[in-house]
């Protein structure tokens, strides 16, 4: 059972005789990355190595695909057992857990503070891998947010798309109301028992569940409570459509249930499947919270790729991630066109698949509009604690529509996940 | 008299009434998931997600998929290989050491055995960390070697072999020896043809364990030309838009070996676990 394939050694070698001579910079080795989702991260990264591979022809990429869950598994045996050489060269990892890892391993993760151009990416996708002033990892794809609605369902009820720029969320749903008298159709569908609205919301209005320190901010959060509160709002208003799961959520806005739905960039792809809808829908600002700091950007989801600090290869890997994710602003294109991407490079818009109007969504300039809000979304500490937040939030959301009051809510989700994370 | 007998039979008709619903549940509830397998291959992942139940015309569709995304020979003859092999010298480690703990006695022979048992209540998660490390040191990981190896003295088969081995006649062997048979040929002419239907049970639950194995190949493999199909279809289905159609053809596929090894071997199967020796 052969470990490496003869290529490898034959690259290794190479590299071994190439650093002795010392001749050229030059790198040639294998990078070894591990991510998941064949048709997205793993396609991905590919079409990466074969453009650095063009510059570097030395250079060999093995991509290899695990289940998200199965990634995060392999990444935690293999740092903790402290044995680097099973370890990948590069690893992707979820931004709601970056912090857990970067806490939990000091050391395990390469620094490239002074390695990496970070002026260029979204400010929010660099604080969540920063850590006592050190920088780790390079920006990958982005969640950032905006609201989708049916252009024809408001039309009906005598909404312009301009009366949905930049509104809070409270017009969100004096909208929604007027829509469903006119129409018949909810404004919106979600599952109260996933907690992505709460975090949309709660970023929006520049708060996390802890603050910059790391500590526990429930009760005294106001972003957190405006979240809360609206969604108790929107629920008694009866403008929200319940959804059971995922596929549920889904089913909601692209069959036609629902008037819009407020989400990740990343749903772009699934909405432009139903064919029939072109023409149909429209893109606006995500809604924002009546109080001071918020704004009409924010994110659900999203990752970035690290590097192993002992990885043999760490050099070329950091590299490789700066000069194709750092700078190349045609890769950010075709990843766009192709997979339906959304970099955190900035600089990406002003390419030419970023500046595509779309036909499906009235003519809009729509990657335009995502690239402004992605500059937007307020940076936060997303902490390590995050999936217990979550539960102990979608745990006591009932009870606040049910009409308890909401301060009596944030204690009761302080108290849960206090038990939970201490 | 009359009455009460009618009773009887009236309790025993809604007995067994009872327990004929019970049973219907059960079998409808253990047949419904493969039911469920073989339909949702037939299907469109968007009639998968509504969970339609009536068999669609993307059977062909769904296999070129999985195809296209997975080196299918490849990781059939990865969980081949490490399920056989695997299979194979697990029941000859753990056979004799059944037999041994049968056959010979000493003072601390229970001692030994109650110490062996005890580890089956260890957790595999609590031991995997030093494992892998162990596995690391020996500049194993990313073999199937690795993966096999921690499985070969299997303290559940040995305990299956010991069990068995009670029911073994100890004249048969106490007259081998008087014909001159040493202990390796008593076991090997002897013992092992008497107990085969011991051998096929114990057969069938390894090469399931085996085939279905699961975190710990996830530990230990890293790349994409040693994987195995478990791993691979866990891969498709965590992808953000899962293509189910081709994790269901994924599922069958994975299926497939542990139905075919069971239904060749059910009777000797069912043989062993009553622990029939003839």
């Amino acid at each position: 059972m052969d470990r490496l394939p003869l290529k490898t050694w034959t690259l290794r070698a190479a590299w071994v005789g190439a650093s002795l001579m010392a001749a050229a910079p030059a790198f040639a080795g294998e990078i070894t990355i591990w991510c998941w989702d064949p048709n997205f991260n793993v396609a991905i990264m590919r079409e990466a190595g074969e453009r650095y591979t063009k510059a570097h022809p030395g250079t060999t990429f093995n991509i290899v695909d695990f289940a998200k869950a199965d990634v995060e598994q392999k990444l935690q045996t293999g740092l903790a057992s402290g044995t680097g050489n099973a370890l990948p060269d590069i690893v992707l990892i979820e931004d709601y857990g970056a912090q857990k890892y970067l806490q939990s391993f000091p050391g395990a993760f390469a620094p490239m503070t002074k390695k990496i151009d970070y002026s260029g990416f979204a400010p929010y996708k660099v604080q969540l891998m920063t850590l006592e002033g050190e920088t780790y990892g390079v920006p990958f794809d982005s969640g950032v947010t905006g609201l989708f609605y049916r252009r024809d369902y408001l039309e009906q009820a005598g909404f312009k798309p301009a009366d949905l720029e930049n509104i809070t969320w409270d017009r969100y749903i004096e909208i929604g109301k007027a829509v469903e008298a006119k129409t018949g159709k909810k404004m919106t569908t979600e599952d109260l028992n996933d907690g992505g609205m709460t975090r949309i919301i709660m970023q929006s209005g520049g708060k996390w569940y802890f603050n910059d320190d790391g500590e526990l901010d429930v009760t005294g959060n106001a972003a957190l409570k405006g979240a809360l509160d609206t969604q108790a709002k929107m629920v008694k208003a009866g403008i929200v459509k319940p959804a059971t799961g995922w596929n549920d959520f889904v089913k909601g806005f692209t069959s036609g249930d629902v008037a819009s739905v407020v989400t990740g960039v990343w749903i772009t792809g699934t909405i432009k499947a139903q064919a029939a809808q072109a023409g149909k829908w429209g893109v606006a600002p995500t809604p924002r919270l009546d109080m001071a700091g918020a704004t009409n950007a924010s994110n659900l989801g999203g990752s970035s790729w690290y590097v192993l600090a002992k990885s043999k290869e760490k050099d070329e890997a950091i590299n490789f991630l700066g000069a194709i994710y750092g700078k190349d602003i045609d890769f950010y294109q075709k990843i766009l066109a192709d997979r339906g991407a959304v970099g955190s490079l900035t600089a990406a818009r002003s390419g030419a698949v970023y500046q595509q109007s779309d036909a499906f969504f009235g003519g809009e300039q729509v990657w335009q509009r995502f690239a402004d809000w992605l500059a937007k979304v307020p940076p936060v500490n997303y902490g390590i604690f995050t999936n217990e937040l979550d539960n102990a939030v979608t745990a006591n959301l009932q009870a606040l529509i049910a009409g308890k009051p909401v301060d009596a809510v944030l204690k009761d989700i302080e108290e849960q996940a206090k038990t939970q994370i201490q | 008299m009359t009455k009460r007998l009618m009773s009887d039979r009236l309790t025993a008709r809604l007995g067994s009434g009872l327990r004929y619903g019970l049973l219907s549940l059960a079998a409808f509830l253990s047949v419904f998931p493969f039911f469920w397998m073989l339909i949702g291959a037939t299907n469109i992942t968007a009639d998968i997600n509504t969970g339609k139940v009536t068999p669609g015309a993307a059977l062909l569709d769904n296999i070129r998929s999985f195809v296209a995304q997975v080196d299918v020979p490849v990781v059939l003859w990865n969980s081949a290989k490490i399920a056989i092999l695997g299979t194979a010298v697990t029941i000859i480690v753990s056979s004799i050491a059944g037999y041994g703990f049968e056959m010979f006695r000493s003072r601390l022979r229970d001692r030994i055995y109650s110490v062996i048992l005890l580890t089956l209540m260890v957790p595999f998660a609590s031991i995997m960390i030093p494992l892998f490390m162990m596995m690391a040191s020996a500049g194993l990981i990313d073999t199937h070697i690795a993966i096999v190896l921690p499985t070969l003295a299997s303290v559940f088969i040995i305990f299956y072999f010991r069990q068995a081995s009670k029911a073994f006649p100890a004249e048969l062997r106490d007259a081998a020896k008087i014909d001159g048979l040493k202990e390796w040929q008593i076991f090997l002419f002897i013992y092992v043809p008497v107990m085969r239907s011991t051998y096929a049970a114990a057969f069938v639950i390894v090469f399931m364990t085996s085939w279905n194995n699961y975190l710990w190949p996830l530990i230990v493999l890293q790349s994409n030309e040693t994987k195995t199909i478990t791993l691979v279809v866990s891969s498709l289905a965590s992808a953000y838009y899962p293509d189910y159609g081709a994790v269901m053809v994924g599922t069958i596929l994975a299926t497939l070996p542990t139905l075919f090894v069971f239904f060749a071997m059910q009777r000797q199967f069912v043989q062993g676990m009553l622990g029939s020796v003839k």
